[in-house]
């Protein structure tokens, strides 16, 4: 049978249209994984060896963001038990019932590097500051669908269960002092500096030279949040396990980055779009097909034919 | 006692003549000062110097005290110091005109020292009763020279310048006013109601209080802040439980559980052997006894009766615990892990019901295609056996 | 009458039957209360109302009627593309019967998500592209599910609906041909391939939703494979929810059951399921997590579960003739079913945790709100089924109820075939 041209020219276009695109896109797709980096993060170091529990952090943290009191433990008295849509700091004690030693535990959000949270956030209502690093909230995106409560691995967002409009709480570090030049509340009262403020950098390795200085006091000589999930703003050293203050094994890969292949299929919406031609192509055969047997059962049968 | 026409002179002069070191004298007015840190004018905000200037100046006070039902406890605790020099200087810094167990009179000479001491200072004296008033049987159970207590206090009262009731007994009724209450014991204020009388509960109560409104009282003529059971404010405002030194065991669970067990030894909170602590006003957790200190109840194991209340005392046992008014805030940390959720019964028995509802309902379909196969292959038989009969017809 | 041999071979609406039965009106008041719930549920805040707690955000209203149900609902997916792609003929009549499940399923799945979001008035920003995080998966569902359930979807289930207008509105009968007719069989491919296409990508991203999830998702089902798995499920319980509907609805109002498509469909569905779960061990054991499956905690008896609740009635329904009976495919299928959705639930509830000590399970008015709003889904189904020619039947009971219409709608203009008119072929083979 003698080829056309056009299709000779339509079978080449089938077949190296969509080799032709996977070899652009790929790469391309590729590249995009990773994610941009904060100019000039900042962050703190929390240093549990150093932290008397004295709380002057939870209450600071309250005045300063004009939280209402969290009476949540039993209706009378400040006593928040963890954090939620009141408390967006709180001090917690590790006490294990054998000799090892205790410790409190500062918790608030990590301000990770290439947070979880806004890798869910549907409308970017989560976001990440591109100088500072700081990952705030923005109450006209959010639509409250909680993504970032699943995604967070140290359970940071919170949502204000009982209200009828209801808020994304967790720690902002204080994104409004910072802009006046202060430093953010927590950091501002702590009376042994065990929580302090400053660069990352400058954190990291201020960290790094307390563990110089006094080897085998801090667990496993590291500081956590170096690396793990991809490297977070908030520091923290212990004495005790990492795992044990509520600091998961989260690996050192970012959370983000298991969205990887998603990002790599969806870029430009080619590979959709790919399989969308094909299977149009693949169906205007078969409807002809069909419209053929569909005439030939109404003049079989003499009734309408059904789609 | 010496019969005196003469206006008293001042304290300070007093004591010059009688050679009482001025160092002693300051030593009793720190003590008072300790005793009402504020809420007396004579103490407040004042150096011990000042307040011994202030009470020097004062006109020596003429006390006038009876005694009624009474154990002289209260008497014994204003001279129960920790040196016996103190307690003459009690003596000295007052003009104790009538006492019963301290004055060297007896029999008709006393009862001419009580009348000729309220005629002389008429009007001016301070009246200290010591001991609750029998009220029953127009008060016949406790006489004073033949006449009945109700009408001596009624008598004296009526020429005092001020009347303080020391002790529970005269406040309340103290121990003689226990169930049943025999003699019909009262304290003075439901007798005398037509003078302000001040009362000052404890069994017995700190000897300095009563001073230090003797004194207000003699220099400024004034008499301190009152609550609504006439006590004064700056020695009853509180409650033992919040100025006791135990406290931090209280707030932190550490208690003494039995006389002598390890808790006790250590200094534990008495709240668990029956501490009447939480609902006593007095000042004794920081006021102790006899200039010692730690010297009062708790401070030496045992909990405290609350001596000076009138619904406490000698009423409830001693060791049932009291109510805690004002509840300690929790002082604790939440563990790193707090649990979270909780499960419904209601939505459980919801999921049940819609479960089981489902799964009835899968088990009555495929009842009803068993038996709808069981119908087809009765169908199949007998379309088989009439194969033969009529062709196949596709539809019908 | 139950005939021994029955092919299906066209839609026909439910006929002769009462509209509004017990039963019906019991589904519509399931759906008014959690209409109504839905309502308080708005005014009160999801706290009082939902078990859910920061650590178990999601219950499921998201979880069961948005992702599971909608897997169930993938018929019209799925076994479209067995019958459109890959051109299986005989199972084009079960088409309607499909994307009408689908249709119900998606739109009440839809609906359970609104009631869930905390914040809906911000949604409006679906049709602002600069608002879109473009990798967030739930994103990627939002905009994906809404658009195959209005567009695609939707069209997909006008056939029927003309079909019946056709008939019953005879003025509109020249537009129709003229106008409409052409327009559809123009644009009917590309409807289709859309059909097609979108939910591969939703149905993919719900399971990329728990990617995000992190080690919070027990190891036996976090890998990431997961988009591919949860389609690839979505695939199968399409099957098993069509059988089921089929089944029921033929059980219920006295139709004709062709057991030889409803073993095609079992044949697919089982050597879907079987092939799935082959790929998913292979997964697990290139991940080097086979250990946790013998672990003999609660995740291991789990996952036990859906294998066992997966393996054994499709191995049963490839086994000599089991298939072609209807109890058997019927209970093979609700295991199969249950199956399946316990494996697209497991990773967002069952098998996903954080910390000791957090526990969720949903409240009375969360489960009663969920089970409305499927309770409205199949009061729509069934409604439609009586008025649109839906379920399949053969051609004969096309015939009955035309005579049936004649008698009871004079007003409608139904050619009625006689059986001696054309040239009958043997339908019975």
């Amino acid at each position: 049978m003698e080829v056309t041209r056009r299709e000779a020219l339509r079978s080449v276009v089938s077949k190296c249209v969509p080799v032709a695109t996977a070899a652009l896109v790929l790469p391309e797709a590729r590249a995009a994984e990773t994610t941009s980096q904060p100019k000039a993060p900042v962050g703190m170091l929390y240093d549990a060896t150093l932290c008397i529990g004295c709380k002057a952090c939870v209450v600071a943290c309250a005045e300063a963001n004009d939280l209402p009191r969290d009476v949540s433990l039993d209706g009378l008295h400040q006593a928040p038990e963890d954090l939620n849509a009141f408390t967006k700091n709180i001090i917690k004690l590790y006490k294990p019932h054998d000799q090892s030693p205790d410790s409190f535990v500062k918790q608030q959000c990590m301000h990770c590097i290439d947070p979880a949270c806004v890798a869910a956030c549907p409308f970017k209502a989560l976001w990440k500051d591109d100088e500072n690093g700081i990952v705030a909230w923005e109450p006209s995106r959010c639509i409250g669908c909680r993504y970032c409560e699943i995604a967070c691995a140290y359970h940071v967002p919170k949502f204000e269960w009982d209200m009828i409009n209801p808020k994304i709480v967790k720690c902002e570090l204080c994104r409004p002092r910072l802009a006046k030049g202060y430093e953010p509340a927590c950091t501002s009262v702590c009376p042994t500096h065990a929580v302090i403020f400053g660069p990352r950098e400058d954190l990291l390795s201020q960290a790094k030279e307390r563990i110089e200085q006094s080897p085998n006091k801090y667990f496993e000589n590291r500081v956590y949040g170096e690396h793990e999930a991809g490297g977070t703003q908030v520091l923290y050293l212990s004495h005790v396990p990492f795992e044990d203050i509520g600091l998961p094994d989260v690996g050192a890969a970012p959370i983000p980055a298991r969205l990887n292949w998603q990002k790599r299929i969806y870029k430009f919406l080619a590979l959709p779009l790919l399989m969308y031609a094909m299977l149009a192509s693949i169906m205007k055969k078969n409807w002809i097909d069909h419209r053929r047997e569909m005439r030939e059962e109404e003049e079989r049968t003499g009734l309408r034919p059904q789609l | 006692m010496t019969r005196s026409r003469k206006p008293k002179t001042t304290v300070a002069a007093h004591l010059k003549r009688c050679g009482v070191p001025r160092r002693d004298f300051l030593q009793f007015c720190t003590q008072l000062m300790v005793a009402a840190p504020w809420g007396l004018a004579i103490t407040e905000k004042a150096t011990a110097a000042e307040v011994a200037r202030e009470i020097g100046q004062a006109r020596r006070p003429s006390v006038i005290w009876l005694h009624f039902q009474d154990c002289t406890g209260c008497s014994e605790t204003l001279l129960r110091t920790s040196k016996p020099d103190l307690a003459d200087l009690i003596l000295h810094v007052i003009s104790l005109d009538y006492h019963e167990t301290l004055m060297a009179a007896c029999g008709h000479q006393a009862e001419a020292v009580l009348s000729q001491a309220v005629k002389d200072n008429a009007g001016k004296f301070v009246l200290v009763v010591e001991g609750s008033i029998p009220t029953k049987d127009q008060g016949i159970y406790m006489k004073l020279a033949g006449k009945p207590a109700l009408n001596v206090l009624k008598d004296v009262a009526a020429q005092a310048g001020a009347i303080i009731a020391i002790g529970s007994c005269a406040s309340w009724g103290g121990i003689p006013s226990a169930d049943p209450n025999p003699t019909g014991a009262v304290g003075v204020d439901d007798i005398i109601k037509n003078k302000p009388v001040i009362n000052l509960p404890g069994c017995p109560p700190n000897p300095y209080t009563l001073l230090g409104v003797v004194f207000q009282f003699a220099r400024k003529g004034t008499l301190p802040e009152l609550d609504e059971l006439h006590r004064p404010k700056f020695a009853y405002d509180r409650v033992i439980h919040d100025h006791c030194p135990r406290r931090g065991h209280f707030d932190a669970g550490r208690f003494a559980l039995q006389y002598g067990d390890e808790g006790h030894r250590h200094g534990w909170c008495l709240y668990k052997l029956g501490c009447k602590g939480p609902d006593t006003h007095a000042g004794c957790s920081t006021r102790h006894f006899n200039e010692i200190p730690d010297v009062w109840p708790i401070g030496i194991g045992a909990p405290c009766i609350g001596c000076t209340e009138k619904h406490l005392a000698f009423r409830v046992p001693l060791f049932d615990h009291v109510p805690i008014h004002d509840a300690t805030p929790p002082d604790t940390y939440p563990p790193v892990h707090v649990s979270t959720g909780s499960i419904s019964s209601a939505g459980v028995g919801m999921v049940g019901i819609i479960g089981g509802a489902l799964g009835g309902a899968a088990w009555v379909a495929a009842r009803r295609f068993r038996s709808s196969e069981e119908e087809v292959a009765i169908i199949e038989a007998n379309h088989r056996n009439s194969q033969k009969d009529t062709p196949d017809v596709g539809g019908r | 009458m139950k005939h021994v041999i029955v092919r299906w071979q066209r839609g026909v609406p439910v006929y002769a039957l009462p509209k509004i039965t017990p039963f019906f009106v019991f589904l519509c008041g399931m759906g008014a209360l959690s209409i109504a719930l839905s309502a308080y549920r708005e005014w009160a805040g999801l706290g009082p109302t939902t078990g859910m707690n920061d650590i178990y955000a999601w219950g499921i209203w998201k979880t069961f009627n948005t992702m599971v149900l909608t897997g169930l609902g993938s018929g019209g997916f799925s076994i479209g593309i067995a019958a459109w792609i890959f051109s299986r003929r005989d199972l084009h009549c079960v088409m309607r019967t499909a994307v009408l499940t689908s249709l119900v399923a998606y739109f009440s799945g839809l609906v359970a998500l609104g009631v869930d979001v905390g914040r809906p008035w911000n949604f409006y920003q679906v049709l602002m592209p600069w608002r879109w995080n473009p990798h967030s998966p739930l994103l990627e569902v939002a905009l994906c599910m809404p658009l195959y359930a209005c567009v695609p979807l939707f069209l997909e289930n006008t056939p029927p609906l003309i079909e019946r207008w056709y008939y019953t509105w005879p003025r509109f009968r020249p537009f129709m041909m003229k106008h409409l007719v052409p327009i559809i069989r123009t644009t009917y491919p590309y409807v289709i391939a859309l059909a097609y296409a979108l939910p591969m990508m939703h149905q993919s991203s719900l399971g990329a939703l728990m990617l995000l999830g992190g080690s919070r998702v027990h190891v036996l089902w976090q890998t990431p494979f997961l988009p591919l798995l949860y389609v690839w499920a979505a695939g199968f319980l399409g099957y098993a929810g069509v059988i089921g509907v089929l089944m029921v609805a033929c059980i219920s109002w006295k139709r004709p059951i062709d057991m030889c498509i409803l073993g095609v469909l079992g044949r697919i569905m089982s050597w879907l399921v079987l092939s799935w779960n082959a790929f998913r061990f292979l997964d697990i054991l290139a991940r080097g997590q086979i250990g946790a499956a013998f672990a003999l905690d609660r995740f291991s008896l789990l996952f036990w579960l859906e294998t066992l609740l997966l393996i054994g009635p499709s191995v049963y329904l490839l086994w000599g003739d089991n298939r072609r009976i209807p109890s058997r495919l019927f209970q093979a299928a609700v295991l199969i079913a249950v199956g399946g959705m316990l494996y697209r639930f497991d990773p967002t509830t069952l098998a996903f945790t954080s910390r000791p000590g957090a526990v969720y399970f949903p409240s009375a008015i969360e489960v009663l709100i969920a089970s409305g709003y499927v309770c409205l889904a199949m009061a729509a189904f069934v409604l439609i089924a009586k008025y649109l020619p839906i379920l399949p039947a053969p051609t004969s009971a096309w015939y009955d109820m035309e005579h049936y219409a004649r008698v009871v709608h004079p007003d409608w203009k139904m050619e009625i075939h006689d059986l001696s008119h054309h040239n009958r072929p043997n339908l019975a083979n």
